[in-house]
């Protein structure tokens, strides 16, 4: 008999003791970090996404995200409170921590293109402040498309095309002053004004391009056009392509424009159409960033951008239409 | 039937050890936390298979144990130490050691339905596995979840039923290891079949205060096969004549003879035999779209793929065969029942189907085994390094060599199904040419591996 219950104290010892232990060995693990662990899972939309795709943290609050990503690679972003992870392998677990200072509703999202539906995987952090149990209200103007009245959804195409791709470089040897709100007036629109103007007599149409591209170039600066071109190859240009031509592999199914106007072809914006480019105005294109296309496939960018990336990036789109912009 | 054999439990160190009580307590002690370990991390732990014990240690290590080493070379050894029916065995012996007086079983007895007395249900579960196995085999909750489901059916049979029903008619693992134990150069057998005659009391099936009776329900007196002998060596200690021994033996021996081959067992080798194949189309070939639809459970396209799946199984494969074995019969002059030719013939597949499985576990043990470093530092995925060996990167062992082991293990495997086949025609009195047709299947089956492999 002794050696029954020798045995079944020893069976007894591995089958609680040991898995009891190994819960106790995480438990006081978690316990004897400063940092509060929250477990995280990166899944493909497909697969659901974020898990949890809202997660509650005080400000102040040293936390310590445990992500894994069991299916793909996948990035995390919370934008706003500069927390990023650029790649978790699958099968592997990124940590990363972070202290928020302020309160308020704060998206994170998947930054490598994951799938098809990678910009579908986006989830919210709330961070609230015990001292101020209710969220301060959010501060912010309406965008300047809205402040504009413009129609983001009409198509609003150029009047005047350049006989050929305005150049920044030919229109800096122009040495002609160009004054112009580009972030509300469309290249179209600054064109058709210099034309107009008796002053501008001297040069043809082609020389005038050439010095709003250069104009354009020159307000914006280089290092935003980099920004810009940074975000477009990590967010945009799995759609709209490498050249901006629409023609981004994980665009070839969007319904694009046709949703909106049933002439106009299949899938995302072409950005090397000049006569869409030109009669945009920058705070047009900036609208259409912000919130997304209704339907066209289009995601909105707005709650994860900051208002000097979405300008960055519209910079960048001119790249596509206007040569030479200037290097960084 | 009197090929060479050489009786292990002549030597006494190793006859102390398999007549030992403790040592099937021992190993089963040793292997229930770590199947708890796989149940707990799968519940518990990442869902990022590659970093979970569960599916590491479950489908990788514990499976190239098995097929690469276990089976070829011991038969149903992982039987006697498996830690899936020992908690509903000591219930039913109601202790962990010690031999009830007379191998008595406290369960309600109900007695196992005749009906059911083969392995279709077996070969319906190993199908049910395979048919989610590419969720199962990567998903660690619900790998936990069928290892659980396990553990409880075999738990809630053993209270219901005499001895091991789980293992012998259930256990989705039981049916190819028993298939494939077959040609395993290990046997339990009886050393003199005249001294079991003279012993009316049959100990070995019946039980006394020395042991239980087969917890496999086999008559060890008249065991000439390893289909069901789960090695447990319960045989060896009721024996009062000390007339049971292990054996090495020649390898494939139980298979040397036509006696006894079923139509289910012969299902079985299909079964295996055609999951190996689209495992290897599945798992590792380059169609991607053929892999997710797979893992797609209850989409639209799995069901087309499930269907496809079940009817190369159960119709397509072995109506493939049928007309092998049918061409077989026409040459051997109509001397037995079609039904006949195509059961006896099937078991022509074990070595093949060994050969293809052991090629296709290369293949994935190789590349992932280096996995098992990681998740034995840390279990759970949670971010721990017990041992040093969390951070160890993946490292594929020997990827050069696959294709050069690969080769030779499904050539050999073609080469005894081939003698099988023509053993089987001497065997049913018919000329070698009959076995064409069924050696020309073994044939192409080798060469599809081989084209994928390759």
């Amino acid at each position: 008999m002794k050696r029954e219950w020798f045995a079944l104290g020893i069976v007894a010892l591995l089958v609680i003791v040991f898995p009891a232990s190994l819960f106790g060995y995480q438990a006081w693990r978690t316990n004897s970090s400063d940092a509060r662990v929250i477990d995280v899972i990166a899944s493909s939309p497909e697969n659901g996404g974020w898990s949890p795709d809202e997660i509650r943290v005080n400000v102040g609050e040293h936390v310590r995200l445990r992500i894994a990503a069991p299916d793909v690679v996948h990035g995390f972003e919370i934008p706003a409170l500069d927390v990023r992870v650029d790649e978790i392998l699958p099968g592997h677990v990124q940590e990363v921590e972070f202290v928020a200072t302020r309160a308020g509703r704060f998206p994170f999202a998947c930054t490598r293109w994951c799938s098809v539906n990678h910009w579908r995987m986006r989830g919210v952090i709330w961070v609230s402040d015990p001292a101020q149990p209710a969220l301060p209200a959010p501060t912010f103007a309406p965008p300047l498309y809205q402040q504009l009245r413009i129609d983001i959804d009409a198509m609003h195409p150029a009047q005047n095309i350049p006989p050929r791709k305005p150049s920044a470089a030919r229109g800096a040897q122009l040495n002609l002053r160009v004054d112009a709100d580009f972030r509300t007036q469309s290249p179209d629109a600054v064109f058709a004004k210099l034309r107009a103007d008796a002053a501008y007599d001297a040069y043809d149409d082609q020389q005038l391009w050439d010095a709003i591209a250069f104009a354009y170039f020159q307000n914006v600066g280089a290092e935003n056009i980099a920004n810009g071109a940074r975000r477009y190859a990590r967010d945009c240009a799995a759609c709209h392509g490498e050249r901006g031509d629409g023609q981004g592999p994980a665009g070839k199914d969007l319904p694009g424009l046709t949703t909106m106007h049933p002439d106009m072809p299949r899938g995302p914006a072409n950005f090397t159409d000049a006569s869409a480019m030109l009669g945009a105005s920058d705070a047009l294109l900036q609208g259409k960033i912000l919130r997304g296309g209704m339907g066209t496939g289009m995601p909105e960018w707005g709650s994860l951008y900051t208002d000097a990336d979405l300008w960055s990036v519209v910079a960048f789109l001119r790249t596509f239409t206007f040569d030479d912009p200037p290097a960084p | 039937m009197n090929s060479p054999r050489f009786e292990l439990t002549r030597i006494p160190l190793f006859k102390r050890v398999v007549t030992s009580r403790w040592v099937p307590w021992l190993f089963m002690a040793l292997t229930l936390p770590i199947f708890l370990l796989a149940i707990l991390t799968g519940l518990f732990g990442t869902p990022a298979g590659s970093r979970n014990f569960g599916i590491i240690f479950v489908w990788i290590v514990w499976w190239a144990l098995v097929i690469l080493v276990m089976v070829p070379f011991a038969g149903r050894l992982w039987c006697a130490i498996c830690p899936i029916p020992a908690p509903g065995e000591w219930l039913q012996r109601r202790a962990l050691i010690q031999p009830r007086a007379g191998g008595k079983l406290f369960t309600l007895g109900w007695k196992w339905s005749p009906r059911l007395n083969n392995i279709w249900l077996q070969n319906i579960s190993f199908l049910a596995v395979a048919l989610f196995s590419a969720v199962i085999l990567t998903t660690p909750f619900v790998s936990a979840l069928v290892l659980l489901a396990f553990a409880a059916l075999a738990l809630g049979v053993s209270l219901l039923f005499e001895r091991r029903v789980f293992c012998r008619y259930l256990c989705p693992v039981g049916g190819f290891i028993g298939l494939y134990a077959q040609l395993a150069p290990v046997e339990v057998r009886v050393k003199d079949a005249a001294l079991c005659r003279t012993h009316t009391d049959k100990t070995c099936y019946r039980g006394s205060d020395d042991g239980y009776g087969c917890p496999w329900m086999v008559f060890p007196a008249a065991l000439d096969k390893n289909t069901y002998c789960g090695l447990c060596s319960e045989c060896l200690k009721t024996c009062p004549l000390d007339n049971m021994g292990v054996f090495l033996r020649v390898p494939g021996k139980d298979l040397q003879t036509t006696k006894g081959r079923r139509l289910d067992e012969a299902y079985k080798a299909f079964i295996m035999l055609t999951c190996a194949l689209a495992y290897s189309i599945v798992l590792l070939g380059p169609w991607a779209a053929l892999k997710e639809t797979a893992y797609a459970v209850g989409a639209p396209a799995w069901f087309v793929y499930a269907i496809i799946f079940l009817a190369a199984n159960l119709a397509i494969v072995p109506g493939i065969f049928l007309a092998c074995a049918w061409l077989t019969r026409k040459i051997s002059l109509h001397k037995f029942s079609l039904r006949r030719t195509f059961t006896e013939y099937a078991y022509v597949l074990a070595p093949l189907g060994l050969a293809a499985w052991a090629a296709f576990s290369l293949s994935f043990v190789l590349i992932n085994f280096s996995y098992a470093w990681q998740v034995l530092s840390d279990p759970f995925g949670w971010g721990w390094d017990l041992f040093g060996t969390a951070n160890w990167t993946w490292t594929p062992y020997f990827a050069g060599l696959q294709s050069f082991l690969q080769i030779p293990i499904l050539l050999a495997g073609l080469i005894a199904a081939i003698g099988m086949a023509l053993r089987t025609a001497h065997t049913q009195g018919v000329p070698s040419r009959a076995a064409l047709p069924i050696v020309a299947f073994c044939a192409a089956f080798t060469m599809v591996l081989l084209w994928l492999y390759v």
